[in-house]
């Protein structure tokens, strides 16, 4: 009997400064996808660390891009989707390299993205009843995000700043955004909606750890204002690129 | 030469620039219709605020809103002046956002082809 190919999948960590942690990020990922139906390939964009990301990321077993220069989350995301076109991966995910993600949880989302055909599927920290670990501050300003991304670009969904996304092959083709900085996150689904992407969302759990917490170059509650701003300065230049 | 004719004259090439300039944005595909429309609509406007200078002058003048019946000399100037600014703030702004896209390509190729060459 002829074996089934498993799909390729590329794994995306976006990183700046998390050698604390990365290593174990990694290890848990290759436990988990090792018995899946996919063929997983981790890559770790390292944003310009200091702290030898990298140089962990590698003794783990993941695929390091460098950055040269520290560009910033989106820039990060960015390059490492640019990667997986160019390897062709049927699909990608990214995800937080601070350990704010269940691999499980990205396992059910290719699952589901195979299931629904969706273009982009979101993994969601404010649906259903994943809420109870993330603090009142923290789901309020979520929320206030997913309200200004509706506002400004029309897209409604309920965690517009979730790290955990599923690209389709579509999706990796043609979804392309221009900030470089956490506003990547609401920017991508709209440039997903002018590319008449399919957009969904599906539930998964909140993990809030003390290093995620402590950081100080993560998406602090006073980088809302920045991110707030820019995605405001961004709608107004390209008031009429709809 | 009346101000009111020098007025057009001054600023009708910057806003058949402008007009040309959408125009070209949207054939090459650089924008998308929705924004050479809307680019369009703005250059006109500017236009006819223009055209609508002198009557306008003439229409509050007859009302006894203000006492000036013509422009003066630096009125032309000041809305030149305006007009071109935000000509040339358009421009620099379009060059600064294609010159920021292709810094940010080439350092993404290569980031990649480095750590490729690494790789190896």
């Amino acid at each position: 009997m002829m074996k089934q190919q498993k799909l390729r999948v590329a794994l995306i960590l976006p990183a700046y400064n998390e050698a604390a942690v990365v290593g174990d990020v990694i290890k848990n990922l290759h436990k988990v996808f090792a018995s899946s139906a996919y063929d997983a390939s981790i890559i770790l964009v390292d944003d310009g660390s200091v702290d030898g990301t990298a140089r962990v990321a590698e003794q783990a077993g993941a695929n390091v891009i460098r950055h040269i220069l520290n560009t910033g989350s989106g820039g990060a995301t960015a390059t490492g989707l640019a990667y997986a076109r160019e390897q062709g991966f049927t699909l990608a995910a990214t995800l937080d390299a601070d350990g704010q993600h269940d691999p499980h949880d990205v396992l059910k989302g290719l699952d589901e993205q195979l299931s629904t055909s969706a273009d982009l599927l979101i993994g969601s920290r404010l649906m259903g009843d994943s809420t109870e670990h993330m603090s009142l501050v923290r789901r309020f300003l979520n929320r206030s995000a997913s309200l200004v991304t509706f506002v400004l670009f029309g897209v409604n969904v309920t965690d517009s700043q979730s790290g955990l996304r599923i690209f389709s092959k579509n999706a990796l083709e043609n979804l392309r955004w221009r900030t470089t900085g956490y506003e990547f996150c609401s920017e991508m689904l709209w440039r997903a909606r002018q590319a008449n992407l399919v957009v969904t969302e599906y539930p998964i759990k909140t993990i809030y750890t003390d290093h995620s917490i402590s950081k100080p170059n993560g998406q602090s509650s006073w980088n809302a204002f920045n991110i707030v701003k820019t995605l405001i300065r961004q709608r107004i230049v390209e008031l009429f690129s709809e | 030469m009346s101000r009111y004719l020098l007025l057009i004259i001054l600023n009708a090439p910057l806003v058949i620039a402008g007009l040309i300039g959408a125009l070209v944005e949207y054939k090459t595909r650089r924008i998308s219709i929705f924004k050479w429309l809307g680019t369009t609509v703005i250059w006109l406007v500017i236009f006819g605020g223009i055209i609508g200078v002198q009557p306008a002058l003439t229409f509050l003048h007859e009302h006894h809103k203000i006492r000036a019946h013509e422009m003066s000399l630096f009125d032309v100037l000041e809305i030149t002046g305006i007009i071109y600014i935000l000509f040339m703030a358009n421009r620099s702004r379009i060059k600064t956002d294609r010159l920021e896209q292709r810094v940010q390509d080439l350092h993404q190729e290569l980031s990649i082809r480095l750590s490729e060459k690494q790789d190896q």
